[in-house]
């Protein structure tokens, strides 16, 4: 279970001094466990930001991010050891094969190199990545590079998911079957914090969603509550509705 | 359970390992490039001596000079007629140095009214300088040759002439005329670390940044001084590697030369190259850590490339800088890092003793500074603003 509460982040301005941007102002949400909880806002809300504030990779300057009950600033090790991050850079070594990309972070975990070798057999069925598992990484192409970050992320069997517009880039089949990936965490009972840009995959897949606007949340709850709350009788009206609201604010 | 830091170690070899044309650049670079200036400066300096030990003039109009040609056939000195256009072929430099004799330097010599010659050279090149100092010896054996005669025949006792009397007692070893030529060797193990290091200095810091592969490394729960100090032993590994090679390469190219007249000048056999592998692998734990230091500010591979190039050229200076300025050893150069071993490798090369002192000061420098720039560069990974910021 993650639960943000307040969180904000104030970074400072390249060559001008005492000038500050506030990429993240106030958000607050809870993502539970067993669910797939939607991330949404437009370029530039603040939605790796936060992300990163949850992964414990950023220091908030305001507020707190709580993993399975541990404070990301407290407790960074603990945070990290129970989450598995998709993050915004997922870049890959290119002269080592996907089984031992994947490898390398499971013994950066700790994990013993049997198990390791067990689990990127399970990943490898779930995403579809038999075939090209013995591959040097260079070759691959966007969806293969993606398939690789996401076992890398998934090694250590984390608890807690966070996927950073994992869709991005991706075809079809590939985004499909991410889907399909996600569905699964969830029903392993894994707490899946999911973010991305796009209205109809939110929609499609997430149980609540938590729409970001300019570093704040403006609305969150169900597809249906969102429906409700903003008036509009469809999902993508109601995005723009409610993440315009705090733009004229 | 293994430690992150031999976890890292391990993928950032093998990764290494792995990138051949960058492995073949380091192969061909240092290892290759070294030996072969070894060899060809060594070719150099055996011309010239070659040149020097041959006894041979060449004179033009040596008709003209009976007594002159006597004395040289008498010192055993092989005589050559200089072709006709002999000027044209000292200015081309295809001649060294010819001695010429003009029509009426036999009368004037007979007569004692002061004969001349002249010996035409271009000492602009530096290998004509041992035929033209040869020709000047010559000439300067014939007059006091004949000028004692001459004394001799007055009855004037030629010690009045000559009160003091020069004998030459050269002190420097064999091992020490070949200093000039062995500087080179401390100068490729000086640079070898560093070219070695250099690839995986960049590669796991700035490189890994614009990969998009530093943001997932450091989200592992691992605390990052134990990233760093895994990356730093890889790098460490790799550069003391190249400069062992290296100095490996020299050992072959110098034992080329075993029982040959070079022979004393090469010397580079194995309690040398051992003495200056334990010099140099602490030297390479100090520049792959400076190395990946300066890297990490590096926004990109190549701009982390052009910051590596030029610590590269400050430490190619120091060796020059020691050889112009005739700096005499002293103690505080041992605490200077890159001075320190090039002072103590020099000393190695002209065999001189090694105390404990010599090695120990300056490794243990090297170590030092090696652990403040892995604490500096662990310090700049936990900077948002590097990790993030600037990419």
């Amino acid at each position: 279970m993650i639960e943000v509460v307040d969180l904000a982040k104030r970074f400072p301005v390249k060559g001008e001094r005492g000038k500050f941007v506030d990429a993240v102002r106030q958000v607050t949400f809870t993502a539970p466990d067993g669910a797939i909880t939607g991330l949404l806002g437009p370029n530039g809300a603040g939605k790796t930001t936060t992300l990163r504030m949850i992964a414990t990779l950023v220091e908030p300057t305001h507020g707190s991010a709580r993993t399975d009950g541990f404070d990301g600033h407290l407790k960074p090790a603990e945070v990290r050891a129970r989450m598995g991050v998709l993050s915004d850079a997922r870049g890959l070594y290119g002269r080592l094969t996907a089984r031992e990309n994947i490898a390398y972070y499971g013994a950066l975990r700790g994990l013993p190199a049997d198990r390791v070798q067990v689990m990127i057999g399970q990943l490898a069925e779930w995403l579809d990545m038999g075939p090209m598992l013995d591959r040097r990484t260079d070759g691959f192409s966007q969806g293969e590079r993606m398939k690789v970050a996401i076992a890398r992320a998934l090694v250590h069997d984390p608890a807690n998911v966070v996927l950073d517009e994992p869709t991005n880039g991706l075809d079809v089949m590939t985004t499909r079957k991410l889907r399909e990936v996600v569905r699964h965490l969830r029903e392993a009972g894994k707490c899946v914090l999911f973010s991305s840009h796009i209205m109809q995959e939110v929609s499609a897949l997430c149980d609540s969603i938590v729409i970001v606007a300019r570093g704040r949340v403006v609305a969150s709850g169900t597809a249906e509550e969102l429906l409700a709350s903003s008036g509009r009788d469809n999902l993508e009206d109601a995005f723009v509705h409610l993440s315009g609201e705090t733009e004229s604010a | 359970m293994r430690s992150a830091a031999i976890t890292v170690f391990l993928k950032e070899l093998t990764d290494a390992f792995r990138d051949r044309r960058t492995a073949l650049m380091v192969l061909i670079a240092s290892i290759i490039t070294g030996p072969i200036t070894l060899v060809l400066v060594a070719q150099f300096v055996s011309g010239l001596e070659e040149k020097a030990s041959i006894l041979k003039v060449r004179i033009s109009g040596q008709e003209n000079a009976p007594a002159l040609v006597n004395f040289l056939q008498r010192s055993d000195v092989e005589i050559e007629p200089a072709p006709k256009d002999y000027e044209a072929l000292v200015r081309e430099g295809r001649l060294d140095a010819v001695i010429v004799v003009p029509p009426d330097f036999d009368s004037r010599w007979l007569t004692g009214e002061g004969a001349k010659v002249e010996i035409f050279y271009d000492d602009s090149r530096t290998d004509a300088g041992p035929a033209i100092r040869q020709a000047e010896r010559l000439l300067r054996a014939f007059n006091r040759e004949t000028g004692m005669l001459r004394l001799v025949a007055r009855g004037v006792s030629p010690d009045l002439v000559e009160p003091v009397k020069v004998d030459h007692v050269n002190t420097a070893t064999p091992r020490q005329k070949g200093a000039f030529l062995l500087f080179l060797i401390p100068m490729f193990a000086i640079l070898s670390p560093l070219l070695g290091g250099m690839t995986l200095a960049i590669d796991s810091t700035a490189g890994e940044r614009e990969r998009g592969s530093l943001e997932p490394l450091l989200a592992n729960p691992v605390p990052i001084v134990q990233l760093v100090v895994g990356k730093w032993l890889a790098a460490w590994t790799f550069a003391s590697l190249v400069a062992v090679l290296t100095l490996g390469g020299f050992v072959i190219a110098a034992s080329l030369y075993a029982g040959k007249r070079l022979a004393a000048l090469m010397a580079f056999g194995g309690p040398e190259f051992l003495a200056f592998v334990a010099v140099v692998v602490p030297f390479a734990a100090m520049t792959s850590a400076l190395q990946m230091l300066i890297c990490t500010y590096g926004r990109s591979y190549r701009e982390a490339q052009t910051y590596v190039s030029y610590l590269a050229t400050v430490v190619s200076f120091v060796p020059v800088i020691v050889l112009f300025s005739g700096m005499k050893d002293s103690l505080w150069q041992l605490a200077v890092p890159v001075l320190a071993q090039q002072v103590v490798l020099g000393r190695v090369i002209r065999g001189d003793v090694i105390a404990p002192v010599d090695w120990l000061m300056p490794s243990l420098m090297a170590f030092l500074l090696a652990a403040v720039f892995v604490g500096l560069v662990s310090r700049l990974l936990r900077d948002e603003r590097i990790v993030f910021g600037r990419a």
